[in-house]
């Protein structure tokens, strides 16, 4: 990881941005709604990216956070009658607010005891969810219809700009190189100086924080939720294959991942929501199996040969 | 006032003590010298005061402000910082970025700005000579090099006082040459040592104290001379028999 | 305690022995669950006598899966062996919505309205067989654990890694074998569990859940751990459904199991890491 020269990379990102924001005058309302989707992934993928690549910290749960904001934006916007610009930012802080707080108590966990609670949280969160009236319980919440797409073409953007923002500031600052350096090496990074619950925590909250206002924009975009529709696994899967196989904790991997795996999901599959998950299955065991680094590296290193993806294998295997 | 006085630092495991009822006093600007068997405790001494493992009794003034309860990171703020006897690298780093996460969060919250850090961690592997390697992967280096970066991490802390964890175990005789002198220079610079240590010469040639440990008990302290020659220290190391046996 | 409860017991038996988290769990359950089903409707095979057929195909499968996929990474870092489980997962999920689509079904052999009144309640006949055979397929699980040479190798395997490659077994062939034998577990407890309840493909991520609370609650890597957890989780949920309604069991164990990581992570009996 070398600390970037910041000029080519803005003035690209700048110009990529520009020309997205121009996009749906040129597109069609298909591929706007694409977009749609891959910026809600792309940005889901960045806000994993947070605690697990800069961390090392993989959550399994992180949907939970994602279905927070687009319970309290629906609740807000339907319930208690809050305009759309205060609902969203509300989903957000709730969000983030809550994964600081389950992530103090969750953070201190290892390993797979970690992956587990994460897990837990979510499908707590469903289930919770799932019995509340506030919530609309089993039958859902219905939000009002809007009769463009724009603004939530340019919501996710913006959202996705500000998480992908965020990881680059991540990648060189103060509060990145220390959440590196626990996911280096926690007691290492402990003894040198650095709050590991306190940045842990942080990053929690700031991974949550996203997940959340994408929630939030989710929920007026599809205009219905119910919590199996919210609280999916699937979703948690995605934002995590996406940060990895682009390359997790790196700024643009988790846009590489998101861009490269949605557009072949779009293209294979047809209506059945089953052939799109498991081309996502399919592609997690490829990906873990030959290039657990993800795509980043692969291109920098090169390792384009069988030999290399082999030597993989055995480095790995039992 | 001492710079440290450790009071009775007493750490238990289950029923074992690994260390028992241990006081010093380490004075400002002087290398100590803590040598011992393998087991008798040097690093879960040092694990105990930097706050790694909890106390199980006693108490270590730095400063004169009680140690005992706080976190690593806040002692490590406080500026007494440690290395570790294995060592434990920022592997997915360069060399130059390991040593800046050291100034980045040393001692009194080190530098803010990463261009501050950047500029002090090149010092830091200019004084151990490890510059020629700064861009290199902190995986790809040999033991020595190794064994260096570890150390100008905890120098880029600029601790006050700094805890070496058998910084010269795998050296060869010139490599432990240099780093002995490179100790000795960290001395000259204001930093306080304390230098855990296997290799008699070294430690010999470095202390101007040494504190001996014993199944987790001190079992003297004094000048090299009188501590190394001493028949208690010499049969802890070698056994009863060959003390007697040597006439010691 | 019913015979649900029991159930669970004997999905989560496997954790004693297994370090790992297999995200997959539920599947194979689900798997397990589905071939009992065919059977049964194909060539009207009774489920209580397919059963051995559903424990074998499952830990073949099982075995296969460890030995030709999850073999490859197991020395990785844990993120990429439960990614890759959780890949496994949704693969097979997604396969049998596919190929045998998300209706409910059912397994219902002409006894299946039966019962017997043993004072004042009324119990069906397969409820009370299902509690059967489960207890004996555990019995005979930690029979195989704890008195067979097999049994010895894989509990070695599990807790000393390098020191069981020093005593000569076989560590691939082991690993698979305890993931087959987890697999085959699975299968059974969910033939069992398609007596009881409707069939669908996405039936195994709460029972995945479930098992892990199970494990969790009692100690992972501990047998006696997954015993005691099974006990207390089968309480909890039966009070939950008494006294708060039908659908809090779920986030009563899910909840639980968050707790008890929080708490006490390695468990009501387990041992401290």
């Amino acid at each position: 990881m070398r600390l970037p020269s910041r000029r080519v990379p803005t003035v690209a990102g700048a110009l990529v941005v520009a020309a997205l924001a121009l996009a749906p005058w040129g597109l069609s309302p298909f591929l706007v709604q694409f977009l749609i989707n891959l910026f809600m992934l792309a940005a889901l993928a960045e806000s994993w990216n947070i605690i697990g690549g800069f961390t090392g910290y993989a959550s399994f749960g992180n949907v939970a956070f994602f279905g927070i904001g687009a319970y309290t934006t629906a609740v807000l916007l339907t319930a208690a009658a809050w305009p759309f610009a205060l609902a969203l930012p509300a989903g957000g802080l709730l969000a983030m607010a809550f994964a600081g707080l389950i992530g103090m108590p969750i953070l201190r966990l290892k390993g797979h005891y970690f992956a587990i609670a994460t897990l837990g949280v979510a499908e707590t969160m469903r289930e919770i969810v799932y019995n509340l009236k506030i919530t609309g319980g089993g039958t859902g919440l219905t939000m009002p219809i809007t009769r463009s797409p724009l603004p939530f073409f340019y919501l996710m953007l913006a959202i996705l700009v500000a998480a992908t923002l965020v990881n680059w500031w991540l990648s060189a600052s103060r509060f990145g190189y220390g959440l590196i350096a626990i996911r280096e090496d926690e007691d290492a990074a402990m003894a040198m100086g650095i709050n590991t619950a306190l940045y842990k925590t942080a990053a929690f909250a700031l991974s949550g924080a996203f997940a959340g206002l994408v929630g939030g924009v989710f929920a007026y975009w599809i205009t219905f939720i119910d919590p199996e529709g919210v609280f999916r696994v699937i979703v948690t899967i995605q934002m995590i294959i996406m940060a990895v196989f682009g390359g997790m904790g790196t700024v643009v991997g988790p846009l590489l991942g998101a861009l490269v795996l949605a557009s072949v999901s779009e293209l294979l599959s047809t209506q059945l929501v089953s052939l799109a998950e498991l081309f996502n299955g399919l592609i997690v065991i490829l990906v873990v199996l030959f290039m657990p680094k993800g795509l980043a590296e692969v291109i920098s290193k090169r390792e384009f040969s069988l030999k290399k993806l082999a030597r993989n294998l055995r480095e790995y295997g039992v | 006032m001492a710079l440290i006085e450790a009071r009775g630092v007493t750490k238990r495991f289950g029923g074992l003590a690994a260390v028992s009822e241990v006081s010093f006093d380490l004075q400002d600007g002087e290398i100590l010298g803590l040598i011992g068997p393998n087991g008798s405790g040097k690093t879960t001494l040092v694990n105990v005061i930097s706050g790694a493992l909890p106390y199980s009794g006693g108490e270590v003034r730095f400063q004169g402000d009680s140690l005992r309860g706080l976190p690593p990171y806040a002692i490590g703020r406080l500026g007494v910082s440690r290395t570790f006897q294995i060592v434990k690298p920022f592997r997915n780093l360069t060399v130059v970025e390991n040593v800046m996460v050291g100034a980045l969060f040393g001692a009194h919250g080190g530098a803010r700005a990463l261009a501050v850090a950047r500029h002090r961690a090149e010092e830091v592997l200019d004084f151990v000579s490890l510059t020629h390697r700064a861009g290199a992967a902190a995986d790809g280096l040999n033991v020595p090099e190794r064994k260096r970066m570890e150390l100008a991490r905890a120098l880029a802390m600029r601790p006050t006082v700094l805890f070496l964890d058998e910084v010269m175990a795998g050296l060869n005789p010139s490599e432990i040459d240099a780093a002995v002198a490179l100790i000795k220079q960290i001395r000259d610079r204001g930093t306080t040592l304390v230098v855990i240590e296997h290799v008699m010469k070294a430690i010999r040639d470095l202390s101007d104290r040494i504190l001996v440990l014993f199944h987790g008990e001190k079992l003297t302290e004094g000048p090299p001379r009188e501590v190394l020659n001493n028949p208690d220290v010499v049969s802890a190391y070698l056994g009863r028999r060959y003390a007697e046996q040597s006439g010691a | 305690m019913t015979s649900h409860h029991l159930l669970f017991l004997l999905m989560s038996l496997i954790w004693g022995v297994m370090n790992i988290v297999n995200i997959a769990h539920g599947a194979l359950i689900m798997l397990g669950a589905y071939v009992t089903f065919w059977l049964f409707t194909l060539w009207g095979w009774d489920p209580f006598v397919s059963l051995p057929a559903t424990i074998a195909l499952l830990f073949v499968y099982g075995y296969c899966l460890q030995r030709f996929l999850l073999n490859l990474i197991v020395r990785a870092q844990l993120f990429l062996t439960l990614l890759i489980t959780f890949g496994v997962e949704v693969v097979m999920v997604n396969l049998v919505r596919i190929f045998w689509s998300s209706d409910l079904r059912q397994v219902t052999p002409t006894y299946a309205g039966a019962n017997f009144a043993v004072g004042a309640i009324t119990i069906p006949y397969v409820r009370l067989w299902v509690f059967v055979t489960t207890a004996i397929l555990s019995v005979l699980f930690l029979l195989v654990l704890e008195k067979t040479r097999l049994g010895r190798a894989i509990r070695a395997t599990s807790e000393e890694l390098r020191a069981a490659r020093l005593t000569g077994i076989p560590v691939a062939h082991i690993y698979a074998v305890t993931f087959g034998l987890g697999a085959a577990l699975a299968g059974a407890a969910g033939g069992l569990w398609g007596m009881l309840f409707p069939i669908t493909p996405i039936m195994g991520g709460a029972l995945t859940l479930k098992s892990f609370v199970m494990a969790v609650l009692g100690g992972l890597g501990t047998m006696m751990g997954a015993i005691v957890g099974g006990l207390v989780l089968g309480l909890a949920e039966s009070f939950t459904a008494t006294y708060l309604g039908p659908t809090y069991p779920n986030a009563i164990s899910f909840g639980l199991l968050v707790l008890i990581l929080i708490l006490r992570p390695t468990g009501i009996v387990g041992r401290r890491a």
